[in-house]
């Protein structure tokens, strides 16, 4: 008994001398090894890939990467090592959540002391203007935007006696209605849910089109004011009411078991949502297909590249970016991940437009994207976008749920938005 | 225990239920069993199949050949090794730490009398109803002026405070060690460290064994603050790593399930060993309380 | 068992100085020895807490500016429906987690009591084995039983004819999800506590008893439950005081409604609102403002429970 006690006691100075004196990992970093830096990102985008793609080619740099979590859990862990910890050299932040880091830009590096002003022209103009301050200094570097299109299964279209091709399906739905209403046959036919849920699948898609979100063009809050927002609110309510929805949360475990399993047939799929789907649902290989979302364009998502002030390790940081985030960059991860990328030079590159993709029945992945983000009307993403898209979602996916009568929910869905932005 | 001697001269027996055990409280038994470990056999299940296959229904209850698939993936997704070593490296100093500790400060307050005891010890006491969550946002800044972010010192560190230790451990030395026994050593000239370290602490060191595997098993668990604070995967603990493996592919059950088993395993594993201590400190600590 | 060879060792003969040296060092030993402890505690228990309260008199960003804004966070609490809606969740899981678990507990123990119970310590520690399983784990588990289409729980219900229960969406069943996460958890814990007060109880208390015609609920209600008084009294006040902070469960068990535990928050406990506003929004004088609530709401409830246990009065026949 006495010599277990010993021993433990021993083992655990031992352990505590070892965790005490082994420097923190930052210290790894920083001026005595000036080629490795640290990189958060959020999971679930594979960026893995592109990093190990980028140390093969420099086989002397070390990249640490951590993937934190969900999109909103990494700007949180961002803000919170803002706060006073340990910041990475290397963060990708995503659209929605940028604009709040852009209200404190003493965070950042002006990304234009290390040469950002002269690529800056290589971007997309109204994704590159979300990373400038009023100043002019530049805090990201845009890595991709989403475009939009829908997935669906040529399978259980078949099944249901829908057409298969994506020329014909995609005139099947030039409107929303019309979507709601190939749903509506589809449920008849097959008595199976036809899409994923009304929430993320038709609010997110339809509000993301419009030439002003939540904030107007003097960048003032105007969620509940404008239009458009309750257009698309009233339109997810309409789409709810015809009952062709599987009320899974995108993103859930059900989701994703619903995507093998065929309990929906059409998902909203951004570019980036194509690697989900090919990591989630490995086994439905070749049984998708992508077709146009209706009213034909828009964009969803997209993320930057930022580095943090206090970083030790920037000039690291900034050769990556400067290197995988070049027009080149981007295209060569189009080609393996499919993220649709801000620089338009290389959309009319032939490895782009001719790309195809086998995991969804050889659909011109590069085609179908760029043409969904040309044509659109940029809108201001302010610093409460993020919040309030949440609570607009909650408020649809409690009325999906039903627990929220659709009468009352923009009401609800206001009240929850005031209450959000709180303080 | 005999019984035949069922005459009121034979002492009192502690127990009911003289003639053989019910068959009914077996079954009952046998459901209590169930209940508490189906959750986990449900978790290898899961972990030895698929996703796909968990959301099966009727559902799948027999283990499948994915195991090592899955565990394989664990382990390359995030650093799990690394992630082990880390947890047991915490869970043993806070574990270690704290039966120490408390035994330091129980023996004080229960054996030794100063000025301001009381007070002491009520302030002991009422610590016990701060819920950790709590401090966590002023303990970050704090243990970032330290520059303890990222560290496991900052998770070892905050954990060696445990009210109820002390409050155990006062419990024990004050029933296990008479003040006679602490008369007689004083009138033998000893010091107060030499009847602590060489007379009270062997006395109820099982009962500090005990405290230390309480220690060790919520240090193993603990969730909130290595989540806050331990930011690197090579500092990972292992709770920490089955988040990470929940968030890495879009909530993908089989990873999420294998880690979870895998992270669980040395815990059962030690459990057969120190079960019984646990089960005996728990009741021990009940009878004295 | 003392040792005495050791104690005599060290003292031969001490000179005058010595002996007020020691006599010195003897009137520190009390303090150096609480003192660990209350080193710690100040710096990461007290501080942080009376620090906590601070923070709530301001409007605090940690990447911004911090105004200082007095009482207002707390005005702005009580008109608040999330704080209440989230004090609504703690309350109804910890009754729910916690009357059932004690009430099982007892009732277990009265089991595992039986004299010649065979493999008795098998028995014991498998219904300690909950306890020492990871948290975050579990809830991940239990998740998945309780999931609305392919759940276990909704396939027996569905086999019993009954429609699938969507337990995250509806705000009991998602209290009765986690109360059965936490209740699972520290059963067993509470089982054995009670099983050795059990033991303890003197058997010619219940001959007695029997003799005078007392039936076994009437022996149950006046010899067994007023013996078990200290232990129950335990049991209440660790149980609401660990049940009113619940956290891990809410956070883990809903993964993609990110902090709020529902789309309309249906089982966002005090703590894990906490949180949200602290860490999830940054809201730190808001979020210390929750905290504050929350010290006083535990304080408040762990006396009273207390005061209504300790009432429990014991009874002759």
């Amino acid at each position: 008994m006495k010599r277990v006690v010993t021993t433990a006691a021993t083992f655990a100075a031992a352990v505590l001398l070892v965790v005490g004196c082994t420097p923190g990992s930052n210290s790894d970093t920083g001026s005595s090894d000036s080629k490795a830096f640290e990189f958060w990102s959020f999971s679930a985008i594979n960026q893995k890939l592109e990093v190990d793609a980028y140390e093969k080619k420099h086989p002397d740099v070390d990249v640490k990467l951590t993937e934190v979590g969900s999109t909103t859990e990494t700007a949180q862990a961002l803000t919170t090592a803002l706060a006073g910890g340990k910041v990475p050299d290397l963060v990708l932040i995503q659209g929605d959540d940028l604009p709040k880091f852009m209200q404190s830009p003493e965070n950042f590096v002006d990304l234009s002391t290390l040469g950002a002003d002269k690529i800056k022209g290589d971007y997309l103009e109204w994704v590159m203007k979300q990373s400038v301050t009023a100043d002019g200094e530049i805090i990201g570097i845009p890595t991709d935007v989403g475009g939009m299109a829908v997935a669906y299964r040529t399978d259980l279209f078949k099944a249901a006696g829908l057409p298969t091709d994506r020329e014909q399906v995609s005139k099947l739905w030039p409107t929303w209605d019309a979507l709601t209403e190939v749903g509506k046959q589809y449920v008849k036919a097959t008595g199976k849910p036809f899409i994923d849920n009304t929430p993320t699948s038709i609010f997110f898609q339809a509000v993301n089109q419009g030439s002003e979100r939540y904030y107007d063009a003097d960048r003032k809050l105007s969620y509940d004011k404008n239009p458009q927002v309750k257009a698309a609110f009233d339109l997810t309510l309409k789409v709810h009411a015809a009952g062709i929805a599987a009320k899974q949360t995108s993103f859930s475990s059900g989701w994703t078991a619903g995507m093998t399993k065929g309990d929906f047939a059409v998902m909203s799929a951004p570019a980036w949502m194509l690697n989900a789907i090919r990591t989630n649902a490995p086994k439905t290989e070749g049984k998708w297909d992508i077709a146009t979302v209706p009213g034909g364009s828009g964009n969803w998502g997209g993320s930057y590249l930022a580095i943090p002030k206090r970083a030790k390790n920037a000039k690291a940081a900034w050769d990556y970016i400067a290197e995988m985030q070049a027009p080149e960059g981007q295209l060569a991860n189009f080609l393996t991940k499919g993220n649709l990328p801000t620089t338009p030079s290389v959309y009319t590159d032939p490895r782009l437009v001719e790309r195809t993709d086998p995991f969804f029945s050889n659909a011109p992945v590069g085609k179908i994207y760029t043409q969904s983000v040309v044509g659109i009307k940029p809108f201001y993403i302010g610093p409460n976008d993020a919040t309030i898209g949440t609570e607009l979602l909650n408020t649809l996916t409690s009325v999906e749920q039903g627990k929220v009568a659709p009468d009352k929910a923009w009401d609800t869905a206001l009240a929850n938005v005031k209450n959000a932005l709180r303080g | 225990m005999n019984p035949t001697s069922t005459t009121t001269n034979a002492p009192p027996r502690r127990r009911r239920g003289v003639g053989r055990v019910p068959f009914l409280v077996y079954v009952l038994l046998g459901l209590m069993v169930f209940a508490s470990v189906f959750p986990l056999y449900w978790m290898f299940v899961v972990s030895t199949t698929d996703s796909a296959t968990a959301y099966n229904l009727p559902p799948h209850v027999v283990p499948g050949g994915n195991f090592l698939h899955l565990a394989n993936l664990v382990f390359t997704t995030v650093p799990f090794v690394g992630a082990l070593v880390n947890s047991l490296a915490v869970a043993t100093a806070v574990g270690v730490g704290q039966a120490l500790l408390c035994a330091l400060a129980g023996f004080a307050f229960a054996k030794l009398s100063f000025p301001g005891r009381n007070t002491l010890f009520l302030v002991v006491v009422l610590t016990m109803t701060v819920p950790a969550q709590l401090a966590v946002i002023p303990q970050y800044l704090i243990m970032s002026k330290l520059g303890w972010v990222d560290t496991l010192q900052a998770v070892i560190v905050p954990g060696l405070v445990s009210a109820f230790g002390i409050f155990w451990m006062r419990q024990h030395i004050g029933s296990t060690i008479d003040d006679e026994l602490m008369h007689a050593a004083r009138v033998d000239g000893a010091t107060t460290w030499q009847i602590f370290w060489r007379v009270a602490f062997p006395l109820v060191r099982p009962a500090a064994f005990v405290l230390g595997l309480f220690g060790f098993v919520n240090a193993w668990n603990d969730f909130l603050w290595p989540f806050i604070v331990l930011k690197s995967p090579d500092r990972y603990t292992v709770q920490i790593a089955i988040k990470a493996l929940q968030n890495s592919r879009d909530i993908d059950l089989g990873l999420a399930m294998s880690g979870s088993f895998l992270a669980t395993l040395p815990l059962l594993v030690l459990f057969v060993f120190v079960g019984r201590r646990l089960v005996q400190g728990i009741m021990e600590g009940a009878f004295k309380g | 068992m003392l040792r005495p060879t050791a104690a005599a060792k060290a003292t031969a003969e001490p000179t005058r100085q010595r002996r007020i040296q020691q006599g010195f060092r003897e009137r520190l030993a009390p303090y150096a020895y609480v003192a660990p402890f209350f080193v710690l505690f100040l710096i990461f228990g007290l501080f942080p807490l009376l620090f906590t309260f601070y923070v709530s008199l301001f409007d605090w960003d940690p990447i911004g500016e911090r105004t200082y804004v007095g009482l207002d966070n707390f005005a702005e609490l009580a008109h608040d429906p999330r704080f209440w809606g989230a004090l609504r969740n703690t309350f109804s899981i910890w009754v729910l987690s916690t009357v059932p678990q004690l009430l099982l507990a007892l009732g277990m123990a009265h089991v595992l009591n039986h004299a010649r119970l065979r493999a008795a310590t098998l028995f014991r520690m498998s219904v300690l084995v909950p306890y020492v399983t990871s948290v975050a784990a579990t809830t991940i588990v239990f998740a998945q039983l309780f999931d609305r289409d392919y759940g276990m729980l909704n396939w027996f219900i569905g086999l019993l004819g009954f429609e699938h229960i969507d337990f995250t969406a509806s705000v009991f069943g998602s209290h009765i999800m986690i109360a059965v996460m936490v209740a699972w958890r520290w059963t067993g814990y509470n089982t054995l506590l009670y099983l050795a007060s059990l033991q303890s109880v003197s058997r010619e208390l219940y001959e007695a008893a029997a003799v005078d015609g007392a039936s076994g609920w009437k022996q149950f209600r006046h010899i067994t439950i007023p013996s078990l008084r200290p232990i129950i009294v335990f049991t209440v006040v660790t149980s609401t005081i660990g049940g009113l902070q619940i956290f891990t469960e809410p956070l883990l068990a809903n993964p993609v409604g990110g902090l709020t535990c529902g789309a309309a928050r249906q089982c966002q406990t005090l703590t894990l609102f906490l949180y949200e506003q602290g860490f999830g929004r940054f809201h730190f004088g808001y979020g210390a403002a929750v905290g504050v609530a929350l010290f006083v709401m535990v304080v408040i409830v762990s006396a009273i429970n207390y005061l209504l246990v300790t009432r429990i009065r014991s009874e002759r026949p």
